[in-house]
């Protein structure tokens, strides 16, 4: 055994073959999930006292920002491989998670605004978790706009390596400093967190759908990362043949 | 625990007061997933392509 | 004559052949300065509350935009090159580098700030919070902005992309400072702040060059 499961994972063909099955596994539980978390939020979980039906946004809401936080993470991780092993599949993981990250933080922002709307009557307010979110979009995008802007891919790939790594340091540190700032401009009055324990009918569907949402994320990042595989494999072998083949 | 909380079908999709906020915002992550899956369709089938047309351009130069 | 006293020589004379490179962005300082009471109104109780904020929110902007292409002559006429064959590491020629460019660049701007505040009336006490978190916070504004600028080295088409790729980083510095002039201006005690700040310059003094040189080496070669 070994590290034998982890070597294969500089083999671009290995990765190739088995991300197409593990895709398939993912979309179907991803969708089984989704529908199930989301038809169970909507419809079956009790109304909130307070905020009435308009928490039911949280189905989505929460775990896109999970996933939001998670992916910049899954990316550092992917920037350390990429650097220690040289593992090329790390950059192209790197270079999914990035849209799919940005996508997911784009929408947990969308949909915390339009939460707010009934809830505190604007949309926007300068909460901490809304401007932390606000520059983790912020983030995400750089990253995007990088690699982007380099032509040569493996260039372009550790260009972004080093970018997601000083940002990962700095990540907790802009957490922290906006938390600070927040309590330093605002009265602790407009809390947004704070909330009474739930009943197991409303968090059992929000499980659901956090798990949901992970493992759509893994089907989306696998999709996206075996396009790439084939792009930038194009001159090997084994890619000539599968295409002369289909 | 799995009681439909509302009156009828309409209620539900009318989700007094707050269906503006909840139901687009449901729609909206249906197309974001939806497009994403899609763009990674078209993002493979457009390597295979490519690849393909490499492959037919150097056929026609060995001939 | 030193390596380092040498290359701290050269930088001197290339600033002094242009000194224009100085002047525009204390001039852009100035410029972004007169447009707030332009675009707000000459009402000056309201310039000295926003004014100090306005002048860091200015400078930080001049100084990116000043940093931007820090590294890009010494790239295209191949002296990054030779760094790599000097017997110094790339790190601490990198760590010259900024420092000569702050020196040069940044503290100008930071010694134009007084007639800003003057021009928007901010208090004198609050002036001088400004002058000290500004001489604190650049030396790490300074850093990053060399990283954005050394990681967009390679493409001829970046444009401001070195700005947009490392502003969200300056979240806690501007936070930070933006504390000490609130408490600056209520007179309380500003020093817990003033040490934090000095403690992310000094970190990132010392850890950015790192990076930067890692992104120089990127650039050089490729792969190695």
């Amino acid at each position: 055994m070994g590290w034998r499961w982890f070597h294969q994972w500089g083999s671009p063909r290995w990765f190739y073959e088995r991300a197409g099955r593990w895709q398939l596994v993912c979309g179907r539980l991803a969708l089984t999930l989704l529908i199930t978390g989301s038809l169970w939020g909507l419809a079956f979980a009790p109304i909130d006292y307070q905020q009435g039906n308009s928490y039911r946004i949280i189905y989505l809401h929460v775990p896109v920002a999970f996933l939001a936080q998670a992916l910049y993470a899954a990316m550092a991780v992917c920037a350390v491989v990429l650097f220690v092993w040289k593992m090329k599949l790390a950059d192209v993981a790197m270079q999914s998670i990035a849209i799919m990250g940005f996508a997911f933080t784009a929408l947990s922002l969308i949909s915390g605004a339009v939460w707010g709307k009934p809830t505190w009557g604007t949309y926007w307010v300068w909460d901490a978790r809304l401007t932390s979110m606000l520059i983790l979009a912020f983030l995400y995008l750089g990253v995007i706009g990088l690699r982007a802007a380099i032509q040569d891919p493996d260039q372009a790939g550790k260009a972004c390596g080093i970018l997601v790594l000083v940002g990962v340091v700095n990540l907790p540190i802009i957490k922290y400093s906006v938390e600070w700032w927040n309590t330093l401009h605002q009265p602790a009055s407009l809390k947004l967190t704070e909330k009474p324990a739930m009943p197991a009918s409303m968090w059992i569907p929000l499980l659901i759908n956090i798990l949901g949402y992970y493992v759509a994320a893994a089907y989306l990042i696998l999709g996206s990362m075996r396009a790439i595989v084939l792009e930038r494999e194009r001159r090997s072998a084994w890619v000539r043949e599968l295409v002369s083949r289909a | 625990m799995l009681e439909f909380q509302f009156a009828s079908l309409a209620a539900f999709f009318e989700m007094e007061p707050h269906g503006v906020y909840v139901w687009p915002i449901y729609g909206l992550g249906l197309l974001v997933l939806g497009g994403l899956t899609l763009d990674n369709v078209r993002q493979h089938r457009r390597a295979v392509r490519m690849i393909q047309r490499n492959l037919e351009r150097e056929e026609t130069h060995e001939l | 004559m030193s390596l380092e006293r040498r290359m701290l020589t050269r930088e001197l004379k290339l600033n002094v052949a242009r000194p224009g490179e100085i002047f525009k962005p204390m001039w852009f300082l100035i410029l972004v300065v007169s447009m707030l009471p332009l675009a707000l109104a000459p009402d000056s109780d309201l310039l000295s509350e926003i004014g100090s904020a306005m002048i860091w929110v200015a400078t930080l902007l001049a100084l990116l935009l000043n940093t931007e292409h820090l590294f890009q002559s010494d790239f295209s006429d191949g002296v990054l090159e030779q760094w790599l064959f000097l017997n110094r590491p790339l790190a601490w020629l990198v760590g010259l580098k900024l420092i000569a460019h702050w020196l040069f660049h940044v503290l100008p701007l930071i010694l134009i700030t007084p007639i800003a505040g003057i021009m928007l009336s901010v208090p004198t006490d609050v002036l001088w919070a400004l002058l000290v978190t500004l001489v604190i916070a650049t030396p790490a504004l300074t850093c990053f902005s060399g990283l954005g600028a050394a990681l967009t080295l390679g493409s001829s088409r970046s444009g401001i992309l070195g700005v947009l790729v490392m502003m969200p980083l300056f979240v806690p510095i501007v936070i930070l400072a933006a504390g000490v002039l609130i408490r600056a201006m209520d007179g309380s005690d500003t020093l817990p702040l003033l040490a934090l700040l000095g403690a992310f310059s000094v970190v990132a003094a010392t850890v950015v060059p790192i990076a930067v040189s890692a992104a120089i080496r990127l650039n050089i070669g490729g792969s190695n």
